[in-house]
């Protein structure tokens, strides 16, 4: 088969949201590179909607082009996930960018390196061979890296680029080196083969086997931030201007996870009782790092950073629990959820530190007072990140929960469960500034602009429908064979 | 009507709804809103309950989501049990309405009030409702946040807003239990349904370790919401809430949901002895060392907090001795008449200015003739006097741990019985009888703003002056700022109505299950249930139930109407336990030091480790290789080359372990 018999239509989305992205920057060129250009986000955003479309359209033709890019219901959902993702980020940089102290942002580039982003963490999920997933993962990458740096003169945020290119690109290094060892073996890049081989292989070659798997999850780890690979995390979220860091913390953590699915539950999916515990434990102590370094945070963006990991933790469990279309379930239902509340409260985060100045908890003193509706949107986000019932976060954790405990490892399920109750602690810190706090002498009542209102709504909305409503859902992913393709 | 049973539920939901929604514009109209929203639950309960007497359990369920192949349903059912329940929940919570009218009339925010109550009610009844315990559960989680809500309804105030936090995560750590049992359940049962579980544990299809650990995990959950030992102490800070809040959340309603629990889940606790064993012996010592607490505290609704814990603990020991009616018989007729006790506290605290400490009351009998008498009534009901309910009810929990448990548990509950009647007469006399010393002129905090505005709450913090909170003065309740300078008066209908009413009940609510009727309500609650014989006491245990709660109300007496054993008396005869008991067992500072201490010190140790461990390592290893470092990392942020190395650190550690630990070096 030549590259040209190939169904390319597979690829429509793909094609068109890089064209997309191009038509962006070009546009951006013939309006000059400065000042304000609300006008290129909201053009971002319809790409982005459009390839939305599309993807669901494609996906009624599930198949492959050479068994190296494939279409098929996980390749649909997490690509969905990734385009509303982004388009909620920028939806927030809108705000963000418009502010005066931000006016050194180039929004054009901003706005289109952010479409090369999604599409780099498209191609990623949609990949079967290792290359086209490094392609893909490199794009993504190196998309984050330049958006980290984005406010160039702000030490912060150039620091956080410098920090974030050096640590990803050993990252990378990692993720390269463990996928030579299984070509090695295999002679092949396609986890297709990749994944029929390696179960006789492990017999005979268990130690480069497992070096593979465990340099690949270190690499990944550091993709997703998981204990130990997430130090770089806290120190890039808080220097990263805030909707990048959203970015990070949502599109490209999701986007890391289904990598994680596909090479590991593909390539290594036949012995899977051999790394099943390494996952387990690095899961534990995920969610035990981070919620307790979180108790002690008082910067809102590193406290969303150890956070974040901890929720990485919780997204870990089912991998180590549940093989299989059941897992997948799990995981992608809680990345739903993960992704509605967490952008939420990103949202609200970003609104509140650019408003105040500071990134300090108390920036949110007496938002109750100063803006009621973001105030309890911010709480249900919470309440949803901490996992109480009526939220998508409650369902989506008890789910992740069940699966534990049905696979056998009641430990790992009572580390989620008290750890949560401990991440309760720091959620309530908000709360607390939020409803029982006085705002500051200066904030007068907050402005919300028409995007924010958006994204909060939205989110807010999917986070409390999917909470008492799961099934509109979880009915369909029980349906979906998530890799029809193999 | 029984079909439409989910409209019980639905009318204060709506109610909620509109107020939160219209709140604003209708002010004070809004409690006819919860009002009405009330009534017609109720209404609709008694009918329900009328319709459940003469008929049979009546359940609908809808799917709500599959996971993996067990479909997990969500509906409502009415047993005999819930229909009891929500005859109760409808009825308090009716009252409580009508009662905040006029106690919280001159609070701006009384609309908020309202939704919160209007949302408590729904999820109360809904708890009831529920015809499997994962919907059991979610209703549990959002009563604990209605709780967090109306606790913290005085946020302005810090020692509410604390209380909230402190309620809303010690209960927290209950549901850890419960959640887990319940996932436990799940797994070997395939389903939540109650039915189901049931038929699972009577069958024998879940091993016997299996059943006393998911017994014990659903009981923690019990535990935490019922205010047992060890995890009782949010209970008596929750009394910064409003005071209709004390007593429709924490006295009647929701504290009550733990005994309601074990009830539900009363198959699986039976088949258990090692579980059965430690509800008892929970509940007794719960009963009894909140008893002892309720001996000294000074603070009108901390008496009653610490009472509602030692009662609640009566339940849980009757549960506990195979007392399934008793402790259930317990719950209906305590929450009526501890309703009762805090709406009159409610009340008098109203009249006399919102100041709370029993040592600034007295006198109050000819002043307040209707809240004085119904408080009478609810005291002799709490200690168990012929005829009144609690005589009842208690003296089947005493049958029950005398015929089933053994002779510990019977002794601690006499004496406990005995302690019951004094402290409420000790509450009783001292505030009612004697000479007001609330007046102006002799009460020494009169021109103390703090001590008006929060009552002068608990003796334990009252030698501690209030420095932390006197910034906090412009936010004084708006509620509290009542007619200043009159000696107290009865209150209007609003608020004395609901205690007619609750009084009426603590008289005849034990006559559903009277001895010489044949025990009509244990008929009806245990009718198709497996439950074994329930324990009867003979007539020689009535009589000394009797003569236990006539001479708990003889000391009081002696001591605090007549004065011929002094006030002091105990107190100066060992003071080291009269301030063990004031500090409250000095369990709150235990708690800091032993579990919420460790848990931001493992958090700092955590974080130290990203800081600065991981620094000292690199500093060690890395000193030869900073030429690089120092080309851009380093002299802005020695940081970098750290993470780099740690990640990589990390890797190999991660890969070494695994290979040690799994052996694939063999």
């Amino acid at each position: 088969m030549t590259a040209f018999d190939a169904n390319w239509s597979l690829m429509t989305p793909e094609i068109v949201l890089a064209a997309l992205a191009l038509l962006v920057f070009t546009i951006d060129f013939m309006t000059g590179i400065h000042g304000k250009k609300p006008f290129i986000g909201r053009l971002s955003v319809l790409s982005l909607l459009v390839t939305a479309v599309l993807v669901v359209v494609t996906n009624s033709t599930s198949g492959s082009i050479a068994e190296v890019f494939v279409v098929d219901p996980f390749a649909m959902v997490f690509k969905l996930i990734i385009l509303i993702g982004v388009a909620m980020v920028i939806l927030i940089s809108m705000n963000f960018l418009d502010r005066e102290r931000n006016a050194e942002v180039y929004q054009g580039e901003y706005y289109s390196i952010m479409l090369f982003a999604a599409l780099g963490a498209m191609i990623m999920v949609s990949s079967a061979d290792l290359i086209t997933l490094f392609i893909g993962l490199e794009i993504l990458s190196i998309s984050s890296y330049v958006l980290a740096g984005f406010k160039k003169y702000s030490r912060p945020s150039t620091e956080a680029a410098i920090k974030y290119v050096v640590l990803g690109g050993t990252a990378s290094a990692f993720i390269l080196y463990g996928m030579s060892f299984l070509y090695g073996l295999t002679g092949s890049t396609s986890l297709l083969e990749i994944g029929q081989a390696v179960p006789m292989l492990f017999e005979e070659y268990t130690f480069v086997v497992m070096m593979s798997f465990l340099f690949m999850l270190a690499g990944f780890g550091f993709k997703i931030s998981i204990v130990p690979f997430h130090m770089w995390a806290p120190d890039v979220y808080e220097g990263a201007p805030t909707p990048v860091t959203a970015f990070l913390s949502v599109v490209s953590k999701l986007a890391g996870f289904g990598i994680i699915l596909r090479v590991f539950f593909l390539g290594f999916g036949g012995v899977f009782q051999e790394w099943a515990f390494i996952i387990a434990v690095i899961a534990a102590i995920t969610m035990i790092a981070g919620n307790f370094i979180a108790l002690t945070q008082t910067n809102v963006k590193r406290l969303m950073a150890y956070s974040g990991i901890a929720q990485a933790g919780y997204l870990l469990v089912p991998v180590a629990t549940v093989i299989g279309d059941v897992g997948i379930n799990m995981i992608v239902f809680y990345s739903v959820a993960y992704l509605m509340m967490t952008l939420g409260a990103f949202a609200v985060i970003t609104l509140v530190t650019e408003d105040t100045g500071t990134s300090d908890l108390s920036s949110f003193a007496g938002l109750y007072q100063r803006a009621p509706y973001l105030a309890i949107a911010m709480t249900v986000f919470l309440v949803s990140l901490a996992g109480l019932p009526l939220t998508a976060g409650f369902i989506g954790k008890a789910y992740i929960f069940f699966g534990a405990v049905a696979g056998e490892m009641l430990w790992l399920a009572i580390i989620m469960i008290v750890t949560s109750v401990i991440s309760f602690f720091y959620y309530f810190g908000f709360i607390k500034q939020m409803f029982m706090t006085d705002p500051r002498p200066n904030d007068k009542e907050l402005a919300v602009s028409g995007s924010m209102q958006t994204v909060v709504t939205v989110s807010l909305a999917v986070t409390v429908i999917l909470g008492i409503l799961p099934g509109l859902v979880l009915d369909i992913f029980n349906t979906f064979n998530w890799m029809a393709f193999f | 009507m029984i079909q439409n049973a989910w409209l019980i539920p639905v009318f204060p939901l709506i109610a909620f709804l509109i107020l939160l929604f219209f709140g604003r514009f209708l002010k004070e109209k809004a409690s006819y809103v919860g009002i009405a929203a009330l009534a017609l639950s109720f209404i609709v309960s008694v009918l329900v309950l009328f319709e459940r007497i003469g008929g049979e359990t009546y359940k609908f369920v809808i799917e709500w989501i599959t996971f993996g192949e067990s479909a997990i349903t969500m509906g409502y059912e009415v047993t005999a049990l819930n229909a009891m329940m929500l005859i109760v929940v409808t009825l308090v919570s009716l009252v409580v309405h009508i009662f905040s009218r006029e106690y919280m009339h001159d609070d701006n925010r009384i609309h908020v009030f309202y939704s919160y109550l209007g949302l408590f009610s729904f999820s109360m009844l809904g708890l009831v409702l529920a015809p499997n315990v994962l919907q059991l559960f979610i209703f549990w989680e959002l009563v604990g946040l209605c709780s967090f809500l109306l606790v913290g309804f005085w946020y302005f105030k810090p020692e509410a807003a604390a209380a909230a936090k402190k309620a809303f995560l010690t209960t927290r750590i209950g549901d850890v239990g419960l959640l887990l049992g319940l996932v436990i359940l799940f797994n070997q049962t395939g389903s939540f349904d109650y039915g189901v579980i049931y038929a699972a544990v009577e069958n024998g299809l879940i091993n016997d370790t299996l059943i006393t650990a998911t017994a014990l995990l659903i009981f923690l959950g019990a535990v935490g919401k019922s205010a047992q030992f060890p995890l009782h102490v949010w209970l008596p800070d929750a009394m910064e809430g409003p005071t209709p809040v004390s007593a429709l959340i924490h006295a009647a309603t929701m504290v009550a949901a733990g005994v309601y629990l074990v009830g539900v889940m009363y198959p699986l606790f039976l088949a258990s002895s090692t579980a059965m064993t430690v509800v008892a012996y929970t509940g007794a010592i719960t009963a009894f060392f909140a008893a002892t607490m309720a001996l000294v505290m000074t603070d009108i609704k901390r008496v009653l907090a610490y009472s509602t814990i030692s009662q609640l603990g009566f339940m849980i020991l009757a549960l506990g001795t195979a007392g399934y009616v008793a402790g259930l018989f317990h719950l209906m007729t305590h929450a009526f008449f501890k309703a009762l006790l805090f709406l009159g506290a409610g009340s008098v605290i109203f009249a006399v200015h919102h100041r709370q400490d029993i040592r600034d009351m007295g006198g109050l009998w000819s002043k307040m003739k209707i809240t004085s008498v119904t408080f009478l009534i609810g005291a002799l009901a709490i200690a168990g006097v012929f005829p009144l309910a609690g005589f009842w009810s208690k003296e089947e929990i005493l049958a029950s741990a005398l015929l089933n448990g053994d002779g510990f548990l019977f002794a601690i509950a006499l004496i406990t019985a005995f302690m019951t009647a004094f402290y409420m007469f000790r509450l009783f006399f001292k505030t009612f009888t004697g000479e007001y010393r609330g007046g102006d002129h002799d009460d020494p905090h009169a021109d103390d703003p703090q001590v008006d505005a929060y009552g002068a709450a608990d003796v334990a913090e009252a030698d501690n002056p209030r420095d932390d909170s006197m910034d906090k003065e412009a936010h004084v309740p708006p509620a509290e700022d009542h007619d200043h300078h009159h000696s107290p008066e009865e209150n209007s209908g609003f608020m004395t109505l609901p205690l007619i009413v609750l009084a009426s009940l603590a008289v005849v609510a034990g006559l559903v299950n009277l001895p010489f009727m044949g025990h009509p309500l244990e008929g009806f609650l245990t009718e198709g249930l497996n439950l074994g014989a329930q324990p009867h006491g003979a007539l020689w245990l009535a009589i000394l139930s009797l003569v236990v709660a006539g001479s708990g109300i003889a000391l009081a007496w002696a001591m605090y109407y007549k004065g011929a054993i002094a006030e002091d008396f105990f107190a100066k005869k060992a003071p080291g336990v009269h301030n063990l008991l004031l500090n409250k067992y000095y369990l709150d500072e235990i708690y800091t030091a032993v579990f919420v201490r460790p848990t931001v010190a493992i958090g700092r140790f955590f974080w130290e480790m990203d800081k600065s461990i991981v620094d000292g390592i690199v500093n060690l290893i890395g000193r030869s290789t900073s030429s690089t470092g120092r080309s851009f990392g380093r002299r802005h942020n020695g940081q970098l080359q750290t993470y780099g190395l740690v990640s990589i650190l990390g890797g190999i550690v991660v890969i070494a372990l695994a290979f040690v630990l799994r052996g694939y070096f063999g």
